[in-house]
């Protein structure tokens, strides 16, 4: 067998029973079921039941508000002087319909809403449970120093960086992938029995899944590449959250554009493009068609690629070219 | 083909602080450990370059400058070639806690390619069976100490470096170690111990290094390093006349208790003397120093050429 094969199966099997990752891998599968699980409850149409019901409270409801604009109509808006007070009231007063429609409102479940809603919500929660599988993967090595017993058999550091980046990236996707179409499949199923899958809603959703994929992976990576640079689990997570906080906060404060915001670039590579808030687009655009002030730009997923895959990238180069001429413990 | 399993020329290490400080770890150090079996002893105080020196060797640290070669091949540039017949185990064990002691093994068996009996072997060897599915989080420090050991015959190595191997091991564990390092040597594995245990350094080496201050100061046969001896300790019933009879004969010689302290480059040269006077000894001593006396002289030495 080739001895990067080798290499790779070796550090597979390492990530497989790591039981940090497996805790995390298990999350990844928890926390999307339950999201799906509370998005196809909170979803339900109403049963027939449920709509008997509703339009009985709708039609009781209505009859007291008659009776209470009969009795005074001054509160209405109708004149005492009126002759027929009821009549009035029952031309002002909307319809049990009206009600019905009004309290019987429900979600409906549409993969296309789905995606801007709970779609995005579990990508997110995948990126950040696999960031935590690739960063204490690798700093549980660094922590128990094993990484040095590990150079003692394979001293090629490229190598070793190497296979432990395909694994832990190749298993983020993987796994992220897997989820995330069974995720979609459910749903599609769930509004295909309710009638409210619409033409290519499926195959849209899949592909913003598996985009999801491509983020968690990416998130994966950059947790494993951080840790091997600062070669700790702790030092990895307070960076990227302190730069989450204060990179927010940097941005607010010198007035930079939403463009440059990650968590907006982050929409953009899971929904393939989105809009952000634009002052400049105020200025720009002036009206839009329907009269408003038109103050958002689009964003597109290969400008958001290109953004965050600059960090991937220097946070990659960084931490291989680092491990290959740092002294280890 | 060199006939040095371990060579260094010129070996300089400095550690650089992020505030400017440099620390010499390791200074000019030339090292020799010739091929064809047998254990090494590399010896030196806290602090005194031994670790760093082994860890340069194995690719782990990168030499500030110097050459060094195992077997005959530059490193770390060719280290990758001749890795595979280098076990080691450096300062404490280091494994994976959650895994166990075999899976730590089989993963490492794993990534040279080495079948799973050879990790049986090996556990076999360190006499871990039973044991080798537990945690290796929960074994005592001997425990984990066996499991490093181990890790070294999965390659089933020609050279083998150890750096205190029998830290935490009682004293029936230091044995079976010291026993297992003396037949690894007399099989024609090449062992470099180091180790703080001068006695057990004794026991077990043919050859050995001092250093000092990341520099070397004496190597060589361990014999060559105790030195031909040319005081002896002689025991006879009246030591005041036998001191008188050999300084008449012009050895220096002082009463030490019930015995003799004699100056002589041929012992025969005492027994004559005493024999000649109708003194009859019942035990003469060559007095040679030993290893910790050497390594204490050496090292006090240093310190004090240090100091100045």
């Amino acid at each position: 067998m080739n001895a990067f094969v080798r290499l790779l199966l070796v550090e597979l099997r390492r990530y497989l029973r790591r039981r940090a990752v497996q805790l995390l891998m298990a999350a990844c599968v928890a926390v999307p079921t339950f999201i799906g699980v509370i998005t196809i409850i909170n979803t339900q149409p109403p049963s027939d039941a449920d709509i008997a019901q509703l339009q009985h409270d709708a039609e009781m409801n209505r009859q007291s508000e008659l009776d209470y604009c009969t009795e005074n109509p001054a509160d209405w808006g109708i004149s005492p002087t009126e002759d027929d007070a009821a009549a009035a009231c029952a031309r002002q007063i909307p319809d049990a319909a009206a009600y019905a429609d009004e309290y019987g409102y429900y979600d409906t479940l549409r993969l296309d809403n789905e995606e801007d809603d709970s779609g995005v919500a579990v990508a997110s929660v995948l990126a950040i449970l696999l960031l935590l599988a690739g960063t204490t993967f690798t700093g549980h090595d660094w922590n128990s120093g094993s990484v040095s017993n590990q150079l003692l058999f394979e001293p090629r550091r490229a190598r070793v960086w190497t296979a432990k980046a395909l694994v832990v990236t190749g298993g983020a996707f993987l796994v992220s992938a897997v989820v995330m179409t069974a995720y979609w499949a459910v749903l599609g199923i769930v509004a295909s029995s309710r009638d409210t899958l619409g033409d290519g809603d499926l195959l849209n959703a899949l592909q913003m899944g598996w985009r999801s994929a491509g983020v968690a992976a990416a998130a994966s990576l950059l947790g494993f590449a951080l840790t091997m640079l600062f070669r700790s689990t702790v030092a990895t997570i307070g960076l990227l959250l302190g730069a989450s906080v204060a990179g927010s906060l940097l941005l607010a404060a010198l007035g930079v554009s939403e463009r440059w915001n990650p968590a907006v670039n982050l929409v953009a590579l899971i929904d393939n493009g989105t809009t952000y808030y634009s002052e400049e687009a105020c200025h720009d655009e002036g009206y839009s068609d329907d009269g408003y002030y038109d103050c958002e730009d689009e964003l597109s997923f290969t400008d958001a690629s290109l953004y965050l895959g600059s960090f991937l990238l220097i946070g990659g180069v960084a931490s291989f070219v680092s491990f290959g001429r740092r002294d280890v413990p | 083909m060199s006939d040095l399993v371990i060579e260094t020329s010129g070996l300089h290490k400095e550690f650089r602080s992020i505030r400017g400080g440099v620390r010499v770890a390791v200074q000019g150090l030339d090292l020799a450990v010739p091929a064809g079996g047998g254990v090494h002893g590399f010896l030196g105080p806290n602090g005194s370059g031994k670790t760093t020196t082994i860890r340069m060797l194995l690719g782990l640290v990168r030499p500030t400058r110097g050459t060094m070669r195992l077997f005959g091949e530059p490193v770390p540039a060719r280290l990758p070639q001749v890795i595979g017949r280098v076990g080691a185990v450096v300062e404490s064990p280091k494994f994976s806690p959650n895994f166990s002691g075999r899976l730590n093994l089989e993963l490492l068996a794993g990534s040279i390619g080495a079948p799973k009996a050879r990790v049986d072997q090996a556990i076999a060897t360190v006499q871990l069976s039973g044991r080798e599915k537990e945690r290796y989080k929960s074994y005592s420090l001997g425990m984990k100490q066996r499991v490093a050991i181990a890790a070294t015959l999965l390659k089933d190595p020609d050279l083998l470096i150890l750096d205190e191997p029998t830290n935490g091991l009682d004293p029936a564990g230091i044995r079976e170690i010291r026993e297992t390092i003396r037949g690894l040597g007399e099989a024609g594995v090449t062992v470099l111990l180091s180790s703080h245990i001068l006695a057990e350094v004794q026991h077990v080496c043919t050859s050995a290094t001092i250093i000092g201050n990341g520099r070397m100061l004496a190597s060589g046969r361990v014999d060559d390093l105790l030195g031909t001896s040319t005081l002896h300790r002689v025991v006879v019933p009246d030591p005041a006349r036998a001191a008188e009879v050999l300084g008449r004969a012009d050895l220096a010689a002082a009463v030490d208790g019930d015995a003799v302290r004699v100056e002589a480059d041929d012992p025969a040269r005492i027994t004559q003397v005493l024999a000649e006077a109708g003194v009859w000894l019942s035990e003469l001593t060559p007095l040679r120093p030993d290893l910790e006396t050497v390594f204490l002289e050496l090292t006090r030495s240093e310190q004090l050429g240090g100091a100045q």
